[in-house]
């Protein structure tokens, strides 16, 4: 996976960091579709979803505002928890198969809406 | 029809007649063993029940599953609407990084009330164990505006304090005044020793815009749940 710098085009330093600010914002406010969007990869804990986001997106989704997230999503039986083999400072989240469905539409839902978004601004 | 906080717990009203208004901060303190988590956490289940509405109790002292074993112990159940958060995972899985424990729960607070719309309480236990992994050079304008930001939110707070008279920790706030000061209202819980042995009690100190006795009354634990019986005097 690029990225977030590597996917971004030409810009001047000004529209550089304007982007980030949007990114940061975009991922934040929606981190649940982020967060689920990660999982439907690979099983993680909630410090791996956080480095990962960070590395890939450049963004720091604090402790405060994804653990929450973690356990709302585990309470509504959309992921499944346990603890790593041998190592109980991880606890591994991954998605149920009614999480997994509902992750991918919500995935899609959200590529369609910033493709409208996009198409918004270049009228 | 709503339950008011002050119907939640058999025989509450007894102590407190008016209820306790919206957006309070309230401090219920006590030595260890006095019923402060259950007595906060079964006035929380049963509002949430009655009222469908959310609420919020983070928990710093124990994990979720301990906390839960503890309150089914007491005949207490856990209600749809009350969610419980613990730090367990965070703190095991950020073991090398320092965690800023204050700003954090208050994002754990805006994280849960962006999910529900309708969280009106809210409670931490406890503030001891909040103050004893946090390090801040201004640790009084931390509580100063933890507790603003308690009450802008607009939903009732409880923040469970053990203490100064500790009998087993021996642990002091430093800031036992300051919330004092801060706090809207102040519930005491403690254990007398008579001749008929140990009894525990429930006192409000202060509550204010709430009319309120200033007896101790005697708390007990039965059947169904947390029960508040007459004077103890």
């Amino acid at each position: 996976m690029k990225t977030s710098e590597e996917n971004v085009p030409d810009l001047c330093e000004y529209q550089v960091d304007n982007c980030k600010k949007f990114v940061d914002r975009i991922i934040k406010t929606n981190r649940e579709v982020f967060i689920m969007s990660s999982l439907l990869e690979k099983q993680m804990c909630g410090y791996d979803l956080i480095k990962e986001i960070l590395s890939t997106c450049d963004v720091f989704l604090s402790q405060g505002t994804v653990y929450p997230v973690l356990y709302t999503l585990e309470g509504e039986g959309l992921l499944h928890a346990e603890y790593s083999k041998g190592d109980m400072r991880s606890k591994k989240y991954s998605l149920t198969p009614s999480g997994r469905e509902i992750a991918e539409k919500d995935v899609e839902a959200f590529a369609k809406a910033l493709e409208q978004v996009s198409l918004l601004l270049k009228r | 029809m709503s339950l008011m906080l002050k119907n939640t717990i058999n025989g509450l009203d007894k102590i407190l007649f008016d209820d306790i208004p919206k957006g309070s901060v309230i401090l219920v303190t006590g030595a260890e063993g006095t019923l402060k988590s259950g007595l906060v956490f079964s006035m929380m289940a049963n509002h949430v029940a009655a009222n469908d509405c959310h609420g919020l109790y983070v928990t710093l002292e124990q994990n979720v599953e301990s906390h839960l074993r503890n309150m089914n112990s007491l005949g207490i159940k856990k209600e749809d609407g009350l969610h419980i958060f613990d730090y367990r995972d965070m703190r095991l899985e950020w073991m090398d990084s320092e965690l800023d424990l204050i700003k954090t729960t208050q994002e754990v607070i805006d994280s849960y009330k962006e999910k529900y719309d309708n969280l009106t309480l809210f409670a931490l236990d406890s503030l001891n164990a909040l103050y004893s992994i946090s390090e801040h050079d201004n640790m009084r304008n931390q509580i100063y505006n933890f507790f603003s930001n308690l009450r802008d939110e607009g939903f009732t707070s409880f923040l469970i304090m053990e203490s100064a008279q500790s009998r087993i920790s021996g642990q002091f706030s430093k800031f036992h005044q300051t919330e004092h000061y801060l706090a809207d209202g102040t519930i005491e819980l403690g254990m007398i020793e008579g001749k008929g042995g140990v009894k525990r009690y429930i006192q409000i100190l202060k509550m204010r815009e709430a009319k309120h006795a200033m007896e101790k009354h005697q708390l007990t634990i039965g059947d169904n749940g947390i029960n508040i019986l007459g004077p103890i005097y």
